[in-house]
């Protein structure tokens, strides 16, 4: 399918070409039916061309690229994106010394990416289902605060961190030891301080002209937090406490997403009017507690219906991220667009996080899935596939053991590698 | 645990001194009963039901295009084309898919229900390292909503399994998936009691953590052998005690021992092995384990490794109940592989089964199983819909001993039947209509047959 058609005119790129193979190489995936997830929608017979690990042109009126790639009218996506799992944080979920997601003293400032492992297993697998980047998500400790979330693509390579200490995560809702009340007001201090801090420092500044104290590490994150650098990721369940939030974010104009969110339903109005994003699992329909009594099939569709902006996320541990494409069918099997669907684990999922993907466009990090037919039903399964426009495969561990063990010898099956 | 030895010395002794005479009065028989919680489970309001001009997977490995199923007193009557039938109510299932109804053989609905709150934590009594004593029916909460959503994705037959925290965990019941506020309204009429155990890392980490046995994988199999050796002398105890009142003599029964009672009922035949065991090696040790002690090592549930050993367990018998991707929460279920169930299945004599183990995923085996076949497919497999169907319907059944009554469309099996708006092994299926028994219990288009149950009735 590979074939080299035109080469590049430029001597100077041709020598970036050499110099950096990963990057320099420009191709195009012609011939493609590129869902886009901009307001150009779905292009039929679309090119695409790629360079510098950017999408350059789309539908150009000649094409110029080292390599053309003949998509033979499958369907081109956005590169899925996962979201609040601990994917490169833990191998394996019961083995202590190969979890890095949480600590007992970790607070606001807790910066997991430190920890990120490229090589972890679970990172080639879950390229399987499509996923080209993730928003990470550490488990934090006993503060409210978890940490702060970074992204990663889904390379493998030791470079993958893309953003660290991106958004501020907490944990709010329904608690085993004390009231759920104690959080949100503590959260509320701790914003109102930090702006008569600011406010307080202003003044200070204009009337001595002394240097200002530094602010602590912690306060610096909340400062971020009141001046919109950072986004509130905030978990909670319960109508009283996404009201609580949006009431947060009207007074203190942050820019906050609402995950889980099983009470959403409840007041989609009021979360669409103010713009928060919900990243919420499509199979959790279970009341599994007193604050998710109201856990639907059907509340991705609804919400989404309603104007809220909807990411998916799996339900579940992080080893099943690869699943997401399917949790997005039972979406739209339960209401949700085909349309609204694909926005969910790619564009809205961009635009929840503030990441520079999710759509194909240009300009956009050339993060792309070819599919070989339908990318959420089951019978479907993923082409080809770019990170940053270089192709990766979608072989894992999984893979080696299962021809291992087809493998007919009379060997024991240690030595079929 | 040696409760019943006492009593052995008291009946060598009275048969010593009493065994001369020949006309000794006998004292009434002791006999166990074996079933004191029993089924009160009817099929709900049922009729003549003939449903027109489906795709039919009957669940025995063949499909049948545009034909008919005929449901007569709760029982299939017959499958085939154009069929009539005088009084039957009638349905149009031109373009739609018609399946058994789907079995799961392990789920904790009841035990661990919805909302998981502290109060309803009632799955695994992790008290000792062998409960063979409890029985998970005794801890079933009828109004778990799980049912009703396991019920609208086409489950019609379900095991409750106790938690595998212990070597023995239990009894496991099988029930039918109707709405009942008793457990005994759910309880499938004589289905056979399964026995969980459970290999590997759970038991060694409870138990190993409180410093008992076990805390190694073999303190596993002692902890194993040693019971199975104990009711290996509590079953001839009391078969000493049945074969010498038959022969008129007066012996005095055995001690009533709750616990032996169950691992008798295994190697009576009566109850079956469901165990908890990801691992190549662990399985293979569990089935000489069962030559040892001379019980059927039945079904190896979670068995991540099966692959690697799928001709033994053909060759010994064994069912493996598996997932098709769950993977990476613990070491045992490291090496996972999406083709597991095929490669399982692929062997001749195989019992290959797609479970659940989950609330949610339960709703929707029939995405589990084709998972399996499209993953399986695009590497070297050819399986059909008519095979993958089997997974989750007839070699369920085998697996709980239910196959004579459910898990295939045959003429005389219980009418446990879904109607599917397409071919179930798609993201977009679902089940439109779930028949137990011959009666609907489930439309997603009518809410007369949509249950609620009392715990969501009137939330708001």
């Amino acid at each position: 399918m590979q074939h080299l058609k035109l080469f590049k005119s430029s001597l100077i790129a041709l020598a970036l070409a050499t110099s950096s193979a990963s990057f320099a190489e420009s191709f195009a995936i012609t011939n493609a039916t590129v869902h886009t997830v901009t307001a150009q929608g779905v292009l039929e017979n679309a090119t695409v061309v790629i360079e510098n690990g950017k999408v350059i042109a789309i539908n150009p009126e000649t094409v110029n690229a080292d390599v053309t790639i003949d998509a033979e009218g499958k369907i081109l996506t956005p590169g899925f994106i996962g979201s609040m799992n601990q994917l490169g944080l833990v191998e394996v979920s019961a083995v202590s010394r190969s979890r890095d997601a949480g600590d007992k003293k970790a607070d606001i400032t807790f910066d997991a990416s430190l920890a990120f492992n490229p090589r972890s297993s679970a990172i080639a697998y879950s390229r399987k289902g499509g996923i080209t980047s993730n928003v990470v998500v550490p488990r934090g400790g006993d503060d409210m605060f978890k940490g702060q979330t970074f992204v990663a693509d889904l390379s493998g390579e030791f470079d993958s961190v893309r953003v660290s200490n991106h958004n501020v995560i907490i944990d709010l809702g329904a608690k085993s030891k004390g009231s759920r009340a104690l959080s949100l007001q503590k959260l509320h201090e701790q914003l109102e301080d930090a702006t008569k801090a600011l406010a307080k420092a202003k003044t200070k500044d204009k009337k001595d002209k002394k240097e200002a104290k530094e602010p602590s590490r912690e306060d610096q994150v909340i400062n971020a937090l009141l001046s919109g650098e950072k986004a509130l990721v905030a978990y909670a369940d319960r109508a009283t406490d996404l009201l609580a939030l949006l009431k947060l974010k009207a007074e203190f104009s942050l820019d906050l997403v609402l995950v889980g969110a099983a009470d959403a339903v409840l007041i989609a109005d009021k979360i669409a009017e103010a713009k928060v994003p919900v990243v919420m699992a499509a199979l959790e329909n279970l009341p599994g507690s007193f604050d998710s009594l109201h856990a639907s099939l059907e509340n991705a569709g609804k919400l989404s219906q309603a104007g809220v902006i909807v990411a998916l996320t799996v339900s579940g541990d992080t080893h099943n991220l690869y699943q997401l494409r399917f949790d997005a069918g039972n979406a739209i099997a339960n209401g949700l667009t085909p349309e609204a669907a694909l926005a969910s684990v790619t564009a809205n999922v961009a635009e929840a996080f503030n990441l520079d993907s999710g759509k194909i466009a240009v300009g956009k990090t050339a993060d792309l899935v070819l599919w070989s037919a339908d990318p959420f039903e089951l019978s479907s399964k993923v082409s080809k596939m770019w990170i940053s426009g270089k192709e990766y495969s979608t072989e894992s561990r999984q893979d080696a053991l299962r021809d291992r063990y087809n493998t007919k010898s009379d060997m024991p099956k240690g030595y079929i590698k | 645990m040696k409760k019943f030895l006492p009593s052995l010395v008291m009946a060598a002794l009275s048969v010593a001194l009493t065994g001369c005479l020949q006309s000794e009065q006998q004292d009434e028989k002791v006999v166990i009963n074996k079933n004191p919680y029993p089924s009160t489970y009817k099929a709900l309001p049922l009729q003549t039901t003939l449903i027109k001009n489906a795709t039919v997977l009957t669940g025995t490995g063949s499909r049948m295009d545009n034909a008919d199923v005929l449901m007569v007193d709760g029982k299939i009557e017959k499958i085939g084309k154009d069929l009539t039938a005088g009084d039957a109510v009638v349905i149009d299932a031109d373009g739609k898919w018609i399946t058994p109804g789907i079995i799961d053989v392990h789920s904790h609905l009841g035990v661990y229900p919805s909302p998981s709150v502290e109060s309803h934590s009632d799955g695994n009594e992790m008290s000792s390292p062998n409960t063979s004593e409890v029985w998970a029916e005794h801890s079933i909460w009828p109004q778990d909503p799980g049912f009703e959503a396991a019920r609208a994705g086409g489950i019609t037959t379900l095991q409750i399994l106790p938690g595998s925290a212990n070597l023995f965990g239990g009894r496991g019941v099988t029930l039918r998936n109707v709405p009942s506020h008793t457990m005994q309204g759910m309880k499938f009429p004589e289905a056979p009691y399964g026995l969980k155990m459970a290999c590997g890392e759970n038991p060694k980490r409870v138990y190993g953590s409180r410093k008992i046995l076990p805390s190694t994988r073999m303190g596993n199999m002692a902890g194993y052998r040693m019971a199975w050796a104990e009711a290996t002398e509590y079953k001839r105890a009391w078969e000493k005690y049945e074969s010498d009142y038959a022969a008129g003599k007066n012996p005095v029964a055995p001690v009533r021992d709750i616990e032996l009672d169950t691992l008798k009922g295994v190697l009576d035949g009566d109850i079956l092995i469901h165990n908890h065991c990801y691992k190549a090696e662990e399985m293979a040790m569990m089935i000489d384990l069962g030559k040892e002690f001379n019980y059927k090592s039945g079904t190896f549930h979670h068995a991540i490794e099966a692959y690697k050993i799928a001709d033994t367990l053909a060759e010994n018998g064994n069912c493996a109940a598996m997932w098709p991707d769950w993977w990476g929460f613990k070491m045992e279920a490291y090496d996972m592989v999406h083709e597991n169930v095929a490669i399982v299945d692929a062997v001749k004599n195989s019992c290959a089964v797609v479970h659940s183990d989950s609330a949610t995923t339960i709703q929707r085996l029939n995405q589990e199983a084709g998972k399996v076949m499209y993953r399986a497919n695009e590497n070297g497999f050819d399986i059909a819909p008519e095979l993958a169907i089997t997974w989750i319907t007839s070699n369920a059944a085998k697996s709980l001993g239910v196959a004579e009554k459910t898990g295939s469309l045959e003429s005389g099996k219980n009418a446990d039947v879904v109607i599917w708006n397409q071919n179930p092994f798609s993201v977009y299926a679902k089940a439109e209509q779930v028949f137990v028994d011959g009666a609907k219990v489930y439309d997603r288009f009518d809410e007369k047959y949509q249950a609620k149950s009392d715990f969501l009735l009137g939330q708001r």
